[in-house]
């Protein structure tokens, strides 16, 4: 029996669906009375145990297809387990989509006032609150027109401010915030603070982005294949995911390595890109952040290469250029001659905060034509040192050699 | 779960659906929601041009004079009801995959949206229909019992709708299927000519048509003459016994939904 500040309890949950490979195949399964077997047994999710206590914030991991949206279709009761039990106290939130409930030919008065009913609100509940969506999604006069005529930032400020408004205890968030302004998004973070406040609500949120999950959630569960690999403390299981994840990518890397993904004119063959620790002889791909890195390119040309640009930059997995080191600001370019070539990139304090990034690498002509270009070339982590306060840092990309100072202005 | 919601604030939300449902049909034209007017007007207008002056039809026992186009449109709201919904029922769950997925939602009050929309439209047409007997000067006072006379039909539109409203969910091919098959019984129901204008060899089987015994009531109640009542409550009960499997067979089979659609 769970305790009294068990929100919601998930014991030995499995979920199998049945797959079907032809429509015709539902009708003669449903005339055999499950005499024969027309279809396959396909298990999404697999002895799911967890529990989760008010005023948490859950954060569930895992890649497409882990089994993410089923678990949470499951809580909300939208689905009926096939083994095990969900038990739930507190009002759900009803929709695991924001703006699910809208119809695009109705005005946004009108999609509110519906979404409420879908909540259980009757016209007066909703009269109350209809003020306080308005001001909140900020959308002035589109309130009255049709949502099809809404921008995708506007449908979203609109259908969060409209679930944020509907008082619910456990509040289901899929991926849903990667749209809209960063300015609304940040009033959507702090609007969401401000509502979990009280340690009486739940949130879960399913991320794909590990920053926002380390950010809002206090404990994050990891799944994988339908099973729970991780879960506990958000930090954690985040660095384990990701960890995880830049195996992966890694490992895939190795079959395809070094070919050129922008550009490619034949002048240039790559023939290495490694990165080292400072005096080491050995190829890494992992770092300490706040380590001395040497990145090694080495390469062939045949013919001269008269002061080419050469550059080396870093990128987060999904493609935020962050760096890059360029041969273009040294006073006199070097030339190479038709062979084989090292050139040797030496950064004295990597400052990239713990997390997984990926190395770019081009070379251009003297007249900034592309000669070889190529995106998540090599896959690396930078790690932090055991016991230092580095995790403590806030979420980023870059740990910034900020000074604090302290000076009291009187009283 | 589902039942997260009381039964007032299903009922509200119905209505909330029944009221989209109706207003989107009319969304944006020129007349708006004076279609539901001007529809059945256009439809009674037609009947009684071609029956009336072209066809000059005769009812054979048209004992008390009224107009044979009348006579057709009171049958024929009943039967538009049946058809309207029928011809819905297999996407009303189909066309809204989000209710399914996305949102905690009673799926089962989905077919009823088609019948409540049909049901709005045929409140239009009864009204026109008064004032038609008015105007013929056939109003009685028995025509209060039409709205009874429609329950049986209303419980087997009902029953169907969510039998066809699941399988329509698995099977695309169901909203194709189903309009000429309400074509059909549109010919072998009476609502073109009445039950008795049928071969005496074959008019047994008409009194297991339960549709027809609902329209031929209906008719009775508009025009005053006798309801034949005990082919109205074999009705009854079919309509009972249809929407009560077709609910169970619904319920049955919701929880693949999700997974289908």
């Amino acid at each position: 029996m769970p305790s009294d500040d068990v929100a919601i309890s998930v014991r030995d949950l499995t979920k199998t669906y049945r797959l079907f490979s032809h429509a015709g195949d539902r009708i003669k399964q449903f005339f055999t009375f499950g005499v024969k077997q027309y279809h396959r047994q396909f298990t999404a999710l697999k002895d799911i145990s967890f529990d989760i206590k008010k005023g948490e914030t859950i954060g569930i991991l895992g890649r497409n297809g882990s089994g993410k949206s089923t678990l949470l279709q499951l809580i909300c009761g939208i689905l009926k387990p096939t083994m095990g039990a969900v038990t739930t106290c507190g009002r759900i939130s009803a929709l695991l989509e924001l703006g699910a409930g809208f119809n695009p030919e109705f005005t946004g008065r009108e999609n509110v006032y519906f979404q409420g009913a879908l909540m259980g609100f009757t016209q007066a509940d909703m009269d109350d609150r209809f003020d306080d969506i308005a001001a909140f999604a900020d959308i002035g006069e589109f309130i009255d027109q049709p949502v099809r005529t809404y921008s995708s930032g506007m449908f979203v400020r609109l259908a969060f401010a409209a679930m944020i408004h509907a008082d619910a205890d456990i509040l289901v968030i899929d991926e849903a915030l990667s749209v809209g302004d960063e300015a609304f998004q940040r009033k959507c973070f702090d609007k969401l603070q401000v509502y979990l406040e009280g340690n009486e609500k739940i949130l879960l949120f399913v991320s794909h982005n590990v920053r926002q999950v380390e950010r809002i959630c206090s404990r994050a569960i990891w799944l994988e294949d339908g099973r729970v690999v991780q879960q506990g403390a958000a930090s954690e299981t985040c660095a384990a995911y990701q960890a995880k994840i830049h195996q992966q990518v890694h490992g895939r890397q190795e079959s395809q390595k070094l070919l050129p993904t922008f550009a490619d004119s034949g002048e240039i063959d790559v023939i290495g890109l490694q990165l080292f620790k400072d005096q080491g002889e050995e190829p890494v791909d992992e770092i300490e952040i706040h380590a001395a890195l040497r990145i090694a390119v080495d390469f062939r040309c045949d013919s001269n290469l008269i002061e080419p640009d050469i550059i080396v930059g870093f990128h987060t997995i999904d493609s935020v250029f962050i760096a890059a080191a360029s041969t273009a600001i040294l006073p006199k370019q070097p030339d190479f001659p038709p062979g084989q070539h090292r050139v040797e990139v030496r950064i004295a304090d990597l400052t990239l905060l713990p997390g997984v990034y990926q190395l770019r690498l081009g070379f251009l002509d003297r007249h900034f034509r592309p000669m070889w270009a190529g995106h998540k070339l090599s896959t690396f982590r930078i790690t932090a040192p055991l016991g230092s306060n580095l995790v403590r840092l806030p979420p980023g990309l870059v740990d910034m050699p900020f000074e604090w100072r302290f000076t009291s202005l009187g009283t | 779960m589902t039942e997260r919601l009381g039964r007032s604030a299903q009922y509200y939300l119905l209505g909330q659906l029944i009221k989209r449902d109706v207003l989107l049909r009319y969304r944006g034209a020129m007349f708006g929601v004076a279609w539901v007017f001007i529809n059945p007007l256009i439809m009674l207008g037609i009947y009684a041009y071609v029956f009336g002056h072209i066809f000059q039809a005769r009812w054979p026992q048209q004992g008390n004079g009224a107009p044979f186009w009348l006579v057709l449109y009171s049958g024929l709201i009943a039967f538009n009801i049946f058809s309207d919904t029928i011809s819905r029922a297999p996407t009303a769950v189909k066309n809204y995959p989000n209710f399914v997925k996305k949102i905690i939602f009673p799926v089962e009050i989905l077919p009823l949206v088609p019948l409540g929309a049909a049901l709005v439209h045929a409140m239009f047409n009864v009204l026109i229909l008064l004032a038609a007997l008015a105007w013929a000067g056939q109003l009685n006072l028995q025509v209060i019992l039409y709205p009874l006379m429609l329950l049986p039909l209303v419980l087997i539109a009902l029953g169907l709708s969510w039998f066809l409203a699941a399988w329509g969910v698995f099977i695309k091919d169901m909203s194709q299927i189903v309009p000429p098959f309400v074509q059909m019984l549109m010919f072998v129901s009476p609502v073109l000519y009445p039950a008795t204008a049928v071969p005496e060899a074959i008019r047994p089987l008409y009194r297991y048509n339960p549709l027809g015994s609902v329209i031929e009531a209906c008719r009775s109640a508009a025009l005053g003459q006798a309801i034949n009542w005990s082919s109205w409550s074999i009705a009854l009960v079919v309509g009972v016994i249809a929407s009560g499997l077709g609910l169970a067979f619904f319920k049955h089979s919701r929880e693949e939904f999700a997974d289908a659609l």
